[in-house]
């Protein structure tokens, strides 16, 4: 159909598994390759700024890819520029990331300062790529709750992806052995995040309890009376249809998932 | 007249016979190398034949002795043909000699024809409705012809139009006997068969032995291609095995992925890879077809994929390696390490498991479990039961290996019920806690053969840390990997089956139980217990201590149907006509037990998934620990298991 | 209302007349006052209503008020004392997603951190692009509203959006930019605008102590503590929304017009998607069938009502009544919902595990005894056909009122 596959480029990171936090493609990263792939084929080049020596990149070269670039940064480096200064020259024309790192701070901000850098418009959310023409694309963008909004944009421009986008394919060992890391040293500099702050485990986030207002203390205890009836689930036995409909109506719309 | 073309018919069916011999050979060697010993298997196959073999066909009466009938003639009037027509050694004795064995092989011919009449599904039609035709024939003609020879009758009995008769009776026989031996005839069999004996790829099957084990593939070697991608890339042996089929279809009709109406028929798959290893389509099958896949779509050769050329991805997905083909194979072909070879290529370079496979194997590799469950929860079903970790003792009797059930909530009430019998019986035993990994199993038999060895070699390691005298399953899956597959990879270890070690506790008087007392109770044999290890009494001896006489089903022990849960089927999810589950329950509740003791993680969950009513379902070491008559002190414990569940 | 005490001359006839079929209603509700000495008296007659048969219920849930309830819930209805900040000496700026054009609980989680970072002297000024159907703005908190509206701002333009705020930042040097971190716009604008700015943002925010803030940090394994950033993108429920006072909600205005900027991004419109194909995993309100439900094209038409995502029990799946990708559970997808409706499924183990991570969770069942009810928030014990269908209704006619407000 396209006279010429696009160019399209795609910036990875290495991820964590959210349970065991061991390395990992990264979700969001790895369905950018495959959005990247199924636009421009094996021609789609993938670009890591980090650390070459790790395993995990060997999980996007089995998606079917058969070398990625590598920017050698150490752990904590500042990734923008480095990544600025390859992507200008690059030629690409659509530059595709995951909207937000797996590891480290995770901001999702990069996308957003390399197109403020490069003066590139940014699709944030790309689902799909439905046509290119005359150096003119129109995209899906995915909004919340499956919903969809379609965009026309201007080549070259870039796109962060989250989880709307099509599932990235399985990472096949055989590829992934053969696929080539090729390393490049760049300049490199630090991120002056860690100076002032610090990283800590995450800390569970309690769930909100029902704000009680209460002024009296039978308020209160109508409060705490009526929730203790709710807490152990609430059975509604011998009622009609409609008292049933109306009971769980009526919970649809405190919980607002009714619109 | 008869005298001078018998000689050149049979020298010539000879000749075309090693022509075709030869022709076959070089077709088995395209090929890769494999190690065989050439000698030594040549001079073990009548052995091989006469007592591994028989074993197997000897299940079915009927065609055990029809075949020692006409097979046994046959090679008797073959041999005595050749010396007496070909040789012209017309020898009054020999010729009796040929005369009793032709007369056998004709009664066999006719026991063959009578299966015939009216043959069930199972067995291929086409050429082999012609077979018993060409064995009379063979027979019927040399009988004949051998009557001057023997005396009976006079030398020029019957003129040149009974010798012209004959003459084509020989000749039909020969060619079919002969020459379509090794051309491709349903005699190959014989053939190829014999050889594939000889130099099978499981040589320690034979004599009693068992070998059910996976072979490991050379992931060292970058070049070595991953996997079965075309006919070629089988070893020379397998290629050689599935030539000996002889369309028997005892496979398919043991075949649960078949039954359910899942596109997999296993005779109906080495039919295809001989079709590839000729080249070819499908189109000349004449069995049962994959079910849902009509005859004569696929085509393939010796040099082309055979994914989505011959065989569709599909059928290989739908196997649950249940090895029940392989255990009713007469010809002891190796079906489940063809299906999982071809797997593993497309695993490990297509990247094409279906369904949730790649999700599980992601798992499997980031987390070390299937689930993707955090690591470090894998201790948490045990969290008051105050378990011994090995990396704190060093070295105990029993390493009790916990499986992935650790995971799942319905198997971690086995595991704790495991638990009460262990401390009921004073065992000294430990457990790896967070040090534990999945065995591979799972990853294995996907076809990720890297996953599973990256999980084996760090498992071993650990294990290597550490002394114990023997490991403890409750899960037949890690059972068997950990025995008879971690060898390969330098894990040797004596391991015992939870249902094997229960059973030796109760001879040694270790366990102080009472009698079960719910209603009647079935055994459902576990596939990687049983068939692939086995174990059939001791989970019937534990249960017989219980006082529980089982109610067996039709399909026990050896003959076990799979419940659908192993090779990652349900991973997988092909779907079918029915389920797998639905129909091993249908044969539990044939029996009208109810209760039906497994002794398997996979087995329980599902079973347990067939919608009720249904027969309970129990682990044997929940069986077991519910009649424990237990010291005071352990009844705390117990109560809490109550609670818990 | 006003607070000035009249005397009811029929109230107090009614109150003497014991007769009266009134008199309950009239009666003193006080049961504890301030006695002369300064304790608190207490009268336990006065506790509690003549029930409908004649004898005296103490309801201690306080559900039922019997005949007094109608004055104590009249003087309910108080006036919050109102937050007045003349000449704020900072200001805080608030850019609210306004879904639907209403403040979201998230946004009114934001005011309330504005309010928290605001104190006496700073004023929450709140940007509201585009129409709105707000009118709650003082009691969320907001002392002053800039409303930017027009055909610039009208659909999906943020790059327009970010020209305005830099103008905000010109003109009222704001001391923190507060942005919801939601995927319905306030994350996107956020960052856009941090980028504009120049600013490093703190994401994911959840915290905000006297002078730093806690957010997530990776994919949440870690949580990144530092100084409080000028630009807080937060997660919601990062602070209590205000609740106990009003505030001015004063129009302000952008001293220039804001510069047009050519958009580079053109909005096509939203496409029209299907319910039911909204991935499992991502859903919030999933109606989920089982063994039991018998009439699947009723089902189907009650999620289309609903507007939830289909799922399915491992029993349906198999018999084919759902694709296998819509399974829930252990062996399908773990669900994440805030409402998980979940029809004709007795809660096999597996089934239960796939659902733990949803918030609440409803039940329609047959049978009272099964697992499901036992997990369940709320059950409804009976055939589920008659209940989808009064459900059907339900619907119908909430959308119909729902049209009348719109109107």
């Amino acid at each position: 159909m396209q006279p010429k596959p696009l160019n399209v480029l795609c910036l990875v990171s290495i991820g964590a598994h959210p349970t065991s936090g061991r390395a990992r493609r990264a979700e969001q990263d790895a369905r950018a390759v495959e959005l990247g792939l199924r636009l421009a084929g094996e021609q789609v080049q993938v670009l890591h700024a980090g650390n070459a020596e790790e395993e995990a990149l060997r999980a996007y070269l089995g998606m079917g890819l058969s070398e990625l670039s590598v920017l050698q940064q150490p752990d904590g480096a500042d990734a923008l520029p480095v990544l600025f200064d390859y992507l200008k020259d690059s030629g690409a024309q659509l530059v595709l990331t995951g909207s937000q790192a797996e590891t480290g701070e995770g901001s999702g901000m990069l996308p957003y300062l390399l197109a403020e850098q490069l003066g590139w418009p940014l699709v944030v959310g790309l689902a799909e790529v439905e046509k290119v023409e005359n150096g003119v694309a129109q995209v899906l963008q995915a909004l919340p709750r499956g919903q969809r909004r379609r965009l026309q944009v201007r080549l070259p421009f870039l796109a962060s992806v989250d989880n709307a986008a099509p599932v990235a394919r399985q990472s096949a060992f055989g590829p992934a052995r053969r696929g080539t890391l090729w390393t490049d040293e760049v300049h490199v500099l630090d991120d002056d995040l860690l100076s002032n702050a610090s990283f800590q485990p995450a800390r569970p986030r309690p769930k909100r309890l029902k704000v009680i207002k209460a002024k009296t203390g039978a308020e209160r205890m109508k409060a705490a009376t009526a929730k203790a009836a709710g807490g152990g689930g609430q059975v509604l036995k011998d009622v009609s249809a409609q008292e049933g409909a109306e009971a769980i109506f009526k919970l649809l719309l405190e919980e607002g998932v009714i619109r | 007249m008869l005298n001078t073309l018998l000689p050149i018919l049979l020298f010539a069916a000879l000749l075309l016979a090693v022509i075709g011999a030869g022709k076959r050979f070089f077709m088995w060697r395209r090929g890769r190398a494999a190690q065989v010993d050439w000698l030594g298997g040549l001079l073990a196959m009548p052995k091989r034949y006469m007592v591994d073999l028989h074993h197997v066909v000897a299940r079915d009466k009927y065609i055990a002795n029809t075949h020692v009938a006409t097979a046994g003639g046959f090679v008797l009037a073959a041999v005595l043909a050749i010396v007496v027509h070909g040789f012209g050694m017309h020898n009054r004795i020999l010729g009796v000699a040929l005369l009793g064995a032709c007369a056998l092989m004709f009664v066999g011919a006719l026991f063959v024809a009578k299966r015939r009449l009216k043959p069930p599904s199972r067995l291929s039609k086409g050429p082999w409705m012609r077979l018993p035709k060409s064995l009379l024939m063979f027979s019927a003609s040399f009988f004949i012809a051998t009557l001057p020879v023997a005396g009976i009758l006079p030398a020029d009995f019957g003129g040149w139009i009974l010798a012209l008769v004959l003459a084509i009776g020989v000749a039909w026989g020969v060619s079919e006997l002969f020459f379509g031996m090794t051309w491709g005839g349903p005699m190959k069999h014989a053939f190829a068969g014999a050889l594939h004996l000889a130099w099978h790829r499981r040589a320690e099957r034979f004599g009693g032995g068992r070998s059910t084990g996976l072979k490991a593939l050379d992931l060292s070697n970058p070049n070595a291609p991953l996997g079965v991608e075309k006919p070629t890339d089988f070893t020379w042996n397998q290629l050689l095995g599935f030539d000996a089929c002889v369309q028997c279809g005892k496979c398919e009709a043991a075949c649960p992925a078949f039954a359910a109406g899942q596109p997999l028929n296993p005779k109906k798959l080495i039919q295809d890879m001989v079709v590839g290893l000729a080249g070819g389509t499908d189109a000349k099958f004449a069995g049962s077809p994959y079910p849902g896949k009509p005859v004569g779509e696929h085509s393939g050769g010796p040099h082309q994929p055979i994914v989505n050329g011959l065989v569709d991805a599909d059928t290989l997905w739908s196997c649950t390696t249940c090895r029940a083909c392989v255990e009713e194979c007469p010809m002891m072909i190796e079906h489940v390490d063809a299906i999982v070879d071809m797997r593993r290529h497309l695993t490990l370079e297509k990247g094409a498991t279906p369904n949730k496979g790649a999700e599980v194997l992601d798992n499997l590799i980031a987390t070390d479990n299937p689930g993707g469950f955090n690591p470090g929860g894998r201790l948490n079903w045990a969290a008051d039961l105050n378990l011994t970790l090995l990396s704190d003792k060093k070295n105990c009797d029993v390493l009790f290996w916990v499986g992935d059930g650790a995971f799942d909530m319905r198997n971690q009430r086995t595991l704790r019920a495991f638990v009460n019998v262990l401390k009921a019986a004073n065992v000294d035993f430990a457990v790896l806690g967070l040090e534990e990994r999945d065995s591979g199993d799972v990853a294995r038999r996907l076809g990720d053969e890297a996953t599973f060895q990256s999980l084996a070699k760090r498992n071993i390691a650990t294990l290597g840390k550490y002394s114990f005298k023997r490991i403890v399953s409750c899960d037949p899956h890690s059972f068997h990997v950990l025995k008879n597959e971690y060898g390969a990879l330098g894990g040797n270890y004596e391991v015992l089956h939870h249902s094997t070690f229960i059973a030796e506790l109760i001879a040694a008087g270790k366990l102080n139980l009472g009698q079960h007392k719910g209603g009647s109770v079935t055994y459902h044999d576990p596939c990687y217990l049983g068939r692939y290890n086995g174990e059939y009494e001791a989970p019937r001896d534990v249960l017989r201590a219980l006082g529980i006489e089982v109610k067996e089903m039709q399909r026990s022990g050896f003959r076990s149907r799979c419940c659908g849960g192993g090779g990652g089927a349900p991973i997988t999810d092909i779907p079918g006509k029915q389920r797998i589950p639905d129909m091993r329950m249908v044969d539990i509740k044939e029996t009208g037990a109810e209760l039906v003791a497994v002794g398997c993680p996979q087995c329980t969950a599902m079973l347990e998934g067939v919608v009720e009513p249904r027969p309970q379902i129990k682990d044997i070491a929940e069986l077991v620990a519910d009649v424990l008559l237990e010291a005071p002190a352990a009844v705390a414990v117990k109560r809490v298991v109550e609670e818990v569940q | 209302m006003s607070d000035i005490i009249r005397r009811d001359p029929r109230a107090e006839r009614i109150a003497r007349n014991r007769l009266h079929p009134l008199h309950a209603t009239v009666q003193r509700s006080e049961t504890s006052w301030m006695g002369p000495n300064g304790i608190i008296r207490k009268n336990p007659h006065a506790v509690g209503f003549i029930g409908p048969n004649g004898t005296k219920r103490i309801d201690r849930s306080g559900a039922q008020q019997g005949g007094t309830a109608k004055r104590s819930t009249q003087a309910a209805a108080v006036q919050l004392p109102l937050h007045t900040v003349a000449a704020p000496s900072f200001y805080i700026v608030v850019v609210p997603d306004l879904v639907g054009g209403r403040l979201t609980t998230h946004d009114r989680d934001l005011l309330g951190l504005a309010h928290k970072l605001a104190g006496h002297q700073g004023a929450v000024l709140a940007v509201v692009f585009g129409e709105h159907k707000e009118s709650s703005f003082d009691t969320a908190g907001v002392d002053r509203l800039l409303h930017l509206d027009g055909a610039l701002y009208s659909g999906y333009a943020p790059e327009q959006q970010v020209q305005a705020l830099t103008a905000i930042e010109r003109q009222f040097r704001p001391r923190h930019w507060l942005l919801p971190d939601s995927r319905t716009g306030g994350g996107e604008l956020g960052r856009r605008l941090a980028a504009q700015l120049g600013e490093r943002p703190a994401t994911r925010v959840w915290q905000v102590t006297d002078e730093h803030c806690i957010g997530r940090a990776g994919a949440g394994q870690q949580d990144l503590q530092r100084p409080l950033a000028r630009v807080i993108l937060a997660a919601s429920e990062c602070a209590e929304p205000v609740s106990e006072s009003r505030h001015e909600a004063l129009a302000v205005s952008l001293d220039t017009e804001v510069a047009r900027c050519l958009p580079r991004i053109e909005d096509l419109g939203a496409v029209a998607v299907d319910p039911a194909a909204t991935p499992m995993a991502e859903a919030e309100f999933i109606l989920s069938g089982g063994n039991g439900v018998r009439d699947w094209d009723l089902f189907h038409r009650t999620a289309v009502a609903l507007g939830a995502t289909e799922g399915a029990s491992r029993v349906a799946v198999d018999d084919g009544h759902m694709a296998r990708n819509r399974q829930v559970g252990a062996t399908g997808t773990w669900v994440t919902a805030r409402v998980y409706l979940a029809v004709g499924i007795s809660g096999a183990i597996q089934h239960l595990q796939g659902i733990g991570a949803c918030d609440k969770v409803v039940a329609v069942n047959l049978d009272a005894g099964c697992d499901m009810i036992k997990r369940a928030d709320l059950s409804v014990i009976g055939d589920s056909a008659a209940i989808l269908a009064a459900l059907i209704e339900r619907m119908a006619a909430h959308r119909a009122g729902g049209n009348r407000d719109a109107a």
